[in-house]
């Protein structure tokens, strides 16, 4: 996997709030094509990092390089003009807009044309595997599997080149997370997104990721493979504590 | 989205605008050109005209603006005082008066949106807005204490008539173009960056809106318009003066735009007209014995809808649409 080119190049990251490191310099590499998980337990700094990413944060130190260009400290819209979308931990649902008019929202970012846009938005919705006769409903009025598809559809209708997925399996039950991760698989073998998941739900991220990043009280304690960090003893310390002798 | 696309798939709801614009203009026959029923019919269209208008900044970017007399009496009173001291006919000073209206809501608006001010304080913020301008015009160097008369010159040039037919006519028209104009953005890339807006605005910066400049631009669109109508409602005041900053009624514009329903172009309009129609029926039958009895009623009726109905009267036609069309219906209009 590493032998791509890197997509996004974050070096040595600080950001602090008052007295507090939420992220220590932190650096990291996502090469184009592939799916890496960040993962940490609460607090580690993970939502921090993507805030500091897309521009929400403007990190105290350090570089965020997307692409061979430098992105550290633009807005947000800007960041995602240029490649980055996101989606939230917490969906942010268009509640009083429907299904198809949110994610033609996103379309919108690269066609002019509100016909071809629509057309856009109900052919990312219908590759997500949204049923047709949800096209029409309203965005408060649908499951939060539901939400966190077209959180996806309306980030993907954009025409995204690196996709970052704030625990997307949150709150969802397992067999809705298996559809999840099978529809992120989809995602990133055709259209050759490059991804970023945070996640908690280790098996989820573990079956996805095919690279993993592990962050500890703001700083990147592990890197590799996901069979090398299940077994890495900073890992176990970092979620269980220290092993009893 | 281009005019021909527009054209194409908008052409059931613009031409229902143009036939309601038609049934309307034919009403002055229906009442026999009843002065005073023309008086209230065009006080009530003008209501109209501005709760449309108000719709795009409050019902489709969702910011609850409560400065609607700002841009009106600032476009009303730059027309009236080109025209009484200059001599400048209304067809240009409302184009004038609506230009500065705009650099109003520019100058206004640029600085509350860059520093974030929404919810409740652009509210405040607004509110204020239009008190601060009826201190400034208040200065004797302004207007002073005393009522201003637009000079007694008649006809088309002036758009003032001795009778009221023509007026009613003039703002007929200003309502369809006024409703042609949202139609217009909300069925482009504006109007459902707005709506975005107003549903989330973080997550709508997340897809790559500039949401700054779609506020701004949303605050000029309807400042225009406002300025724009603001002689008209000095014509039928009869005189300006700082009055013409009028809080009371800023406030009442934003409570019709939200028991029409938030983004709904036929909302608005309905409910803009009905209730100044009921407001200045109750204010000449009861008004003498219980004043500000319509006001009491635009209250109580803004605590229904938000109970029952917080999707307004557009809400109330979904819901019915949905009793007897069983089928899917969709919240905003296509």
């Amino acid at each position: 996997m590493s032998s791509g080119k890197a997509v996004l190049e974050v070096n040595g990251v600080v950001k602090r709030f008052g007295g507090i490191i939420a992220v220590n310099k932190v650096s990291f590499k996502v090469y184009e094509g592939e799916i890496l998980g960040l993962i940490g337990p609460n607090g580690a700094g993970k939502t921090t990092l993507f805030n500091c990413i897309t521009g929400v944060y403007t990190p105290e130190e350090g570089h965020v390089v997307f692409l061979g260009q430098e992105i550290t400290g633009l807005q947000p819209h800007i960041i995602a003009q240029k490649g980055i979308l996101r989606t939230w931990q917490k969906v942010r649902p268009f509640k009083k807009m429907t299904v198809l008019d949110t994610v033609t929202v996103g379309a919108l970012l690269r066609i002019k044309s509100v016909r071809k846009a629509r057309e856009k938005a109900a052919e990312i919705l219908r590759f997500i595997g949204m049923p047709e006769e949800k096209f029409d409903v309203l965005g408060r009025e649908i499951t939060l599997i539901e939400h966190k598809l077209v959180d996806l559809a309306r980030a993907l209708a954009t025409g995204p080149k690196l996709l970052l997925l704030d625990e997307v399996a949150a709150g969802l039950r397992p067999h809705e997370m298996e559809e999840l991760a099978n529809v992120l698989r989809k995602i990133n073998k055709e259209k050759g997104l490059t991804m970023i998941v945070v996640e908690h739900v280790m098996r989820f991220v573990m079956g996805l990721s095919n690279r993993l990043i592990v962050m500890h009280e703001g700083q990147k304690i592990a890197e590799g493979k996901p069979e090398e960090i299940a077994n890495d003893p900073r890992v176990i310390e970092a979620y269980l504590g220290t092993k009893p002798l | 989205m281009g005019w021909g696309e527009w054209i194409s798939e908008s052409k059931r709801y613009i031409i229902g605008t143009l036939v309601l614009g038609g049934l309307l203009a034919l009403v002055p026959f229906a009442i026999n050109f009843d002065m005073y029923y023309l008086l209230i019919l065009s006080t009530a269209l003008l209501y109209g005209v501005y709760v449309v208008a108000w719709n795009i900044i409050g019902g489709y970017a969702g910011q609850l603006d409560l400065a609607a007399f700002a841009y009106i009496g600032l476009g009303g009173i730059v027309a009236a005082e080109l025209f009484t001291i200059y001599g400048v006919t209304p067809w240009v000073g409302m184009f004038v008066g609506a230009g500065v209206a705009m650099i109003l809501a520019a100058a206004i608006g640029y600085p509350t949106f860059r520093f974030g001010i929404k919810d409740v304080w652009y509210a405040l913020m607004s509110a204020a807005l239009v008190v601060i301008l009826n201190n400034i015009f208040h200065l004797p160097e302004l207007l002073g204490s005393l009522d201003h008369y637009l000079p007694s010159k008649y006809g088309w040039m002036y758009l003032r008539f001795p009778t009221y037919e023509n007026l009613y006519w003039f703002v007929t028209v200003t309502l369809v173009v006024a409703m042609l104009i949202n139609l217009k953005i909300s069925h482009s890339k504006t109007g459902y960056y707005l709506r975005a807006i107003r549903e989330d605005e973080l997550a709508a910066e997340a897809l790559g809106i500039d949401v700054r400049k779609y506020k701004l631009l949303a605050l000029m669109m309807y400042a225009g318009i406002l300025g724009f109508m603001g002689y008209v409602s000095i014509v039928i005041q009869g005189t300006y003066s700082y009055h013409t900053f009028d809080s009371p009624n800023s406030i009442t514009i934003a409570i019709m735009g939200i028991i029409g329903g938030l983004g709904s172009i036929a909302g608005a309009f309905t409910s803009a007209v009905t209730l100044k129609i009921i407001g200045e029926y109750l204010r000449s039958t009861l008004g003498a014995s219980i004043p500000g009895i319509h006001l009491l009623i635009y209250g109580l009726l803004l605590i229904i809808v938000g109970i029952f109905k917080p999707d307004g009267l557009a809400g109330v036609w979904v819901s019915l649409k949905k009793k007897f069309v069983k089928k899917n219906v969709r919240g905003e209009k296509k």
